[in-house]
């Protein structure tokens, strides 16, 4: 087999702009699944037995089932209820609830970490428990959560290639299709895998420096 | 609409039969991730070419890099191409074995390092060697070391069966697709599907969890 280098200039530029959508398609779900992730933590933890349960099951339930039934399942039951999107929407929706059940346990991981004591004291001296939480927990919380973060967001951008099966037209779907048309796999899926690859060691290098500059700060006061 | 549960009943046999596949393929990919991950483990360990730890580098960075689904259409497409008549059953196989390979290799790592040089030292004392130090002392360390992130693995494995619907293979993901493209419910045959797969994970999970309290109970 020889590698066919036209491949790479004809359809360079379509799979380029399935890159982006992806970029963007991860960029909207982390942005949307961050602050759900939080907010599920916060449940997990909340005095309301409801509560908790309600979202110890989201949890479960999108940690214990694959990706892809997640995204058809959703992808018919929004107009079974009569909610219309169009398919990458769903897709955004889709990989965000994915992503907030694993940003939660990253999440609940790092405010458990943080003793007892800092949320008590914190208490006491009158602060809500919402002030407590943004001044004192979270902060210290932060070190431990960022690198098991980084490989959720990480995640996502892999799980993302599944949104092809509903027809997003991101990198994998656009790879399929120019596969379909040139009758050349190879350069198609190798040509993206590296643009994955590359995707992703960047953000692991970018968030490895942010990881160093925030955990580098001196602490301010006693533990 | 309706949710009409008489549909997901009506399937629930097949779905079964496709569940029945899923942990087929998932225990044959998990098996063959697991020896071929004890192989490269082991290789690490006792060769000192550069060429050899290089590749292995190069290997597990693509395989976390890069989607899964990816990987799949890679072997699947590609295979045909340069004359290797395997099929999807074949490539589906190859291409989950080799990408939890990569995870399984760190994750004996992690137990190999919990292993006491002593075991080492205390074997080549007594004159093993080669297959008998790594197959009666060392390796048996550091599968018991690793059972709880192998058990979390598995699931993934088995989460990961599921990428080889697109590429044909008559699995639960599959089986759902081909109902409900006949009889056009697709929510009700889908969340029996759902179901199925939660249900299967999480006993996994579960007894994961016991036998991790077993083992740590032994340990004490």
């Amino acid at each position: 087999m020889s590698l066919d280098f036209s491949i790479f200039i004809d359809y360079g530029p379509r799979i380029l702009l399935g890159f982006w959508l992806t970029i963007k398609i991860v960029v909207l779900a982390i942005a949307l699944g961050l602050p759900l992730g939080a907010l599920l933590a916060l449940a997990r933890r909340s005095r309301f037995r409801l509560l908790s349960w309600a979202a110890l099951a989201f949890i479960e339930l999108f940690r214990n089932t694959p990706f892809i039934i997640q995204v058809f399942l959703l992808y018919y039951v929004l107009p079974f209820y009569g909610l219309r999107l169009p398919a990458e929407q769903v897709g955004v929706l889709a990989l965000a609830a994915f992503g907030s059940a694993y940003f939660a346990e990253v999440i609940r991981g790092g405010i458990d970490a943080v003793p007892a004591g800092q949320l008590d004291s914190a208490r006491a001296i009158g602060m809500s428990d919402l002030q407590a939480m943004r001044h004192i927990v979270l902060p210290q919380s932060l070190a431990i959560i960022l690198p098991p973060l980084t490989n959720q967001m990480l995640s996502l951008i892999k799980e993302s290639a599944i949104l092809s099966t509903i027809t997003v037209q991101e990198m994998t779907m656009t790879a399929i299709r120019v596969q379909g048309e040139t009758f050349r796999p190879f350069e198609a899926f190798i040509m993206i895998a590296a643009l994955y690859w590359l995707l992703n060691e960047v953000v692991a290098i970018a968030m490895r420096a942010l990881e160093r500059r925030w955990t580098t700060r001196p602490a301010k006061g006693g533990a | 609409m309706k949710f009409d549960i008489s549909y997901t009943i009506d399937a629930l046999p097949r779905l079964l039969e496709g569940a029945l596949v899923t942990l087929q393929v998932t225990l044959l990919g998990f098996v063959l991730s697991l020896t071929l991950a004890t192989a490269l483990t082991v290789m690490r360990e006792v060769t000192h070419s550069r060429w050899a730890h290089g590749l292995l580098a190069v290997y597990i960075s693509f395989i976390r890099g890069t989607p899964l689904l990816v990987q799949i259409f890679l072997i699947y497409y590609v295979s045909p191409v340069i004359g290797l008549d395997i099929g999807p059953y074949t490539a589906g196989i190859l291409a989950i074995t080799l990408n939890s390979a990569a995870f399984v290799v760190e994750i004996l790592r992690g137990g190999l390092a919990s292993v006491p040089i002593g075991q080492f030292e205390a074997a080549r004392a007594l004159g093993l060697k080669g297959p008998a130090l790594w197959g009666r002392v060392i390796l048996p360390h550091t599968f018991i070391a690793s059972v709880p992130p192998l058990m979390t693995e598995f699931t993934q494995v088995l989460n990961a069966s599921a990428l080889m619907s697109p590429i044909t293979i008559v699995e639960l993901m599959r089986v759902s697709q081909q109902i409900f493209s006949r009889n056009y419910h697709p929510v009700e045959v889908l969340t029996g599907t759902f179901i199925l797969y939660f249900l299967m994970c999480f006993a996994v999970s579960r007894s994961a969890a016991l036998i991790e309290a077993r083992l740590e109970r032994r340990r004490a």
